[in-house]
């Protein structure tokens, strides 16, 4: 009898004499099982099987401190970049709409493999690859050109948003969302919206970066650390913005007790010019490099940091702050709230001046203009 | 009137604050020079950040978007100039500005254009930080180092180039993909040429000590029925492929000069595979840069570890060691 096995691994028969009992020999000779068996003596174990052996039953194992980052422009990557530098998360995930650039993007960051913590980098147009994640961060959509403001992006972004938003709640209905795009306060009401999420898990970047920037200037023109120099930037993420002087800080010590006028015209110290830099920071560095990346991206990851280690810090971000300060219509501006895994849930209520308060309401009442007009 | 620095703050210590202790400087602030900056910064590594490049606004901007977030770093001071006295009292400076590859092009491509640049920018960085060392990571990459070295005028220990760092990084974190387990716990060295040439030296190959060549006789031969050698062939062919995706490669380059930055910085005495004058090991006689694994520390290139290479790997480095040199001769006015 001669056994001739083909590529596919089973077996022809040769020379045995057709009787009933032989072709039941046949049939179990041209079994694939008997194939496989048989290589399995013969053939080598791979490098693989020599040198690991598996002792557990396989489960699927799922993220627990997943981050999907959505838009791989420059905003999206610095926050990638920032995030995985600080070994906030177990698991990454990129989604943009061009897929070249995404998977190239990709790629780039796995290379780095060795030096993060980071064991699973994926990327995907589908939103499947952000299925588990905790947080989830909107950078997509268009950006500010030169000399454009803010308010300007709004129609083309909220298109945008109707697409990314569903797909991101079907694949992660317990998230949280951390809106970036721009206008970032009009976004995060647009992403509320179509979410259907409560307002604890729909954060806006906000104030968060303003208020870095002034702290940053404050701690140059007092020779000092920003992180020692205490000062809040609230309401529009923008060209309204709102420094509260009242609270500016070091060491406790109130700045506007040293200097009453700080903040007014009257000021020979000037420090009103440190909040016109804040403002038309943005704009400087974009008419410098194009675009800005690194300031927002590394305040986003001090945001995500806060979020997914429930550290409970109080950030200037941007909330729902409808009933709060008089403002009666249903816009987001940023005021300080407290982070946790929670997502947003405490606000502080600022004791703030009553022109102070009346920014406020005008930052809101500009807000909610164009966001009554937006279809939704 | 006082100001509220005056009312606020009593200084103490007088006169002028030290110099920085552990300055970086980076020249070429470009996608890989950003990449190295926002890494080096990220990992707490200086206490000054010099940037150096040619395009006055776009060096700007990129200063000022570091530092607005200043707030999240541990690097109080961030400067940037055309002027490299901005670069004075560095510890180390990185060299990324040059031309890249573009879609297809291979890295020797680059050379003599390289070299016209070099010309203007390492006699300048020796004049302001003259015990600094030199991290080369323009491409070609070894023969960029040599040329750094020729033009400097320091010792061959103070001119490093980033070589075949990023390959070996690479290349442990494609095996250990396949073999289910951390880039960090797979060893790996590539060695030689950063580039086309690169060696992969898969007698060393092991985890946890053990080795996988020992396990398979046929690793990295054409014999070998699992294709390792294909891994070697990945490792070459990424650049190629991410800047075919996304025009150019950055954020594992940075990662990879911080890593070598951080045990520079921290006289950490860890061994990299990194690009240092092999002149007079494995037969080769010409002044040329190639990468072996180098003990580095705050004086730079401490020591060099012996491998030990099959006579097929001996061969290939001095291969490459040859065709270096082939182009080096050529190069006018070092």
């Amino acid at each position: 009898m001669v056994l001739i096995f083909s590529r596919s691994g089973r077996a022809k028969v040769h020379g045995l004499k057709s009787t009933p009992l032989n072709e039941y020999v046949k049939h179990i000779l041209a079994s694939p099982y008997l194939y496989r068996s048989f290589t399995k003596l013969t053939e080598m174990a791979t490098v693989k099987e020599q040198l690991i052996e598996h002792v557990m039953k396989d489960e699927a194992s799922v993220p627990r401190s997943k981050v999907t980052v959505v838009g791989v422009g420059a905003v999206g990557m610095a926050c990638a970049i920032s995030i995985l530098t600080k070994e906030l998360t177990d698991e990454l995930a990129l989604v943009d709409v061009i897929e070249d650039k995404l998977k190239g993007e990709m790629m780039d960051l796995q290379h780095g493999g060795l030096f993060l913590r980071t064991p699973k980098i994926v990327a995907d147009k589908d939103y499947s690859c952000t299925a588990n994640s905790k947080l989830v961060v909107v950078t997509a959509g268009a950006r500010q050109q030169e000399g454009e403001s803010r308010l300007n992006l709004v129609q083309r972004n909220v298109n945008i948003f109707k697409f990314i938003i569903p797909n991101i709640v079907k694949y992660s209905p317990n998230c949280i969302i951390l809106v970036v795009s721009n206008p970032v306060d009009i976004l995060t009401y647009v992403a509320w919206k179509l979410s259907g999420f409560p307002r604890n898990r729909v954060i806006g970047s906000g104030c968060n970066l303003d208020s870095a920037r002034f702290r940053y200037l404050m701690g140059e023109k007092l020779n000092l650390h920003p992180s020692s120099c205490h000062g809040w930037v609230i309401g529009e993420h923008g060209d309204s913005s709102v420094p509260v002087w009242s609270g500016v800080n070091v060491a406790g010590v109130s700045l506007k007790n040293l200097n009453p006028d700080m903040g007014t015209d009257k000021d020979k110290e000037n420090w009103k010019e440190v909040h016109k830099q804040v403002v038309e920071s943005a704009y400087e560095v974009i008419k410098l490099k194009g675009y800005t990346s690194w300031a927002i991206g590394m305040s986003v990851a001090d945001l995500v940091e806060t979020i997914l280690k429930n550290l409970r810090k109080v950030h200037p971000v941007s909330t729902m702050v409808q009933g709060m300060h008089g403002v009666k219509d249903e816009v987001f501006l940023s005021v300080p709230c407290v982070l946790s895994s929670s997502g947003l849930s405490d606000v502080v209520k600022m004791t703030l001046k009553s022109d102070e308060e009346e920014q406020l309401r005008k930052s809101a009442d500009t807000l909610w203009g164009i966001q009554k007009e937006l279809k939704l | 009137m006082a100001t509220v620095q005056e009312k606020l703050i009593t200084p103490i210590a007088g006169g002028a604050s030290e110099g920085p202790r552990n300055k970086v400087t980076v020249v070429g602030i470009g996608q890989v020079g950003m990449a190295c900056a926002i890494s080096i910064l990220l990992r707490e590594l200086p206490d000054e950040l010099a940037l150096v490049d040619v395009v006055e606004d776009r060096l700007k901007g990129e200063m000022m978007d570091l530092q607005h977030g200043s707030l999240f770093l541990k690097t109080p001071k961030i400067v940037a100039d055309t002027d490299y006295t901005v670069t004075a009292g560095s510890r180390i400076v990185i060299v990324t500005a040059g031309v890249r590859q573009q879609e297809g092009e291979s890295r020797l491509n680059l050379v003599q254009r390289n070299v016209n640049i070099f010309k203007h920018i390492i006699p300048q960085i020796v004049t302001h930080s003259p015990n600094c060392i030199l991290v080369v990571v323009s491409n070609p990459v070894d023969i960029m180092t040599y040329v750094t070295w020729k033009l400097s005028g320091l010792p061959k220990h103070r001119v490093i180039g980033s070589g075949c760092n990023l390959d070996s990084a690479r290349f442990r974190y494609l095996m250990a993909e396949k073999l289910s387990v951390h880039p960090t716990s797979f060893h790996g060295w590539i060695l030689g040429e950063h580039g086309d040439s690169s060696v992969p030296v898969w007698s060393g190959a092991n985890v946890a000590g053990v080795n996988l060549q020992t396990l398979n006789p046929d690793i990295g031969t054409d014999q070998d029925k699992e294709g390792w050698k294909e891994t070697h062939k990945m490792v070459v062919d990424s650049a190629y492929e991410v800047i075919k995706l996304k025009g150019y490669t950055n954020w594992a380059i940075g990662m990879s000069v911080a890593d070598l930055t951080e045990s520079l910085t921290k006289n950490l005495s860890r061994i990299h595979p990194v690009s240092t004058m092999v002149k007079g090991m494995y037969g080769i006689n010409e002044d040329v840069y190639l990468s072996l694994p180098c003990v580095l520390n705050n004086s730079g290139v401490s020591s060099v570890i012996n491998m030990t290479l099959n006579a097929e790997e001996v061969a290939k480095l001095k291969k490459s060691a040859d065709t270096l040199w082939g182009i080096q001769k050529d190069l006018k006015d070092l």
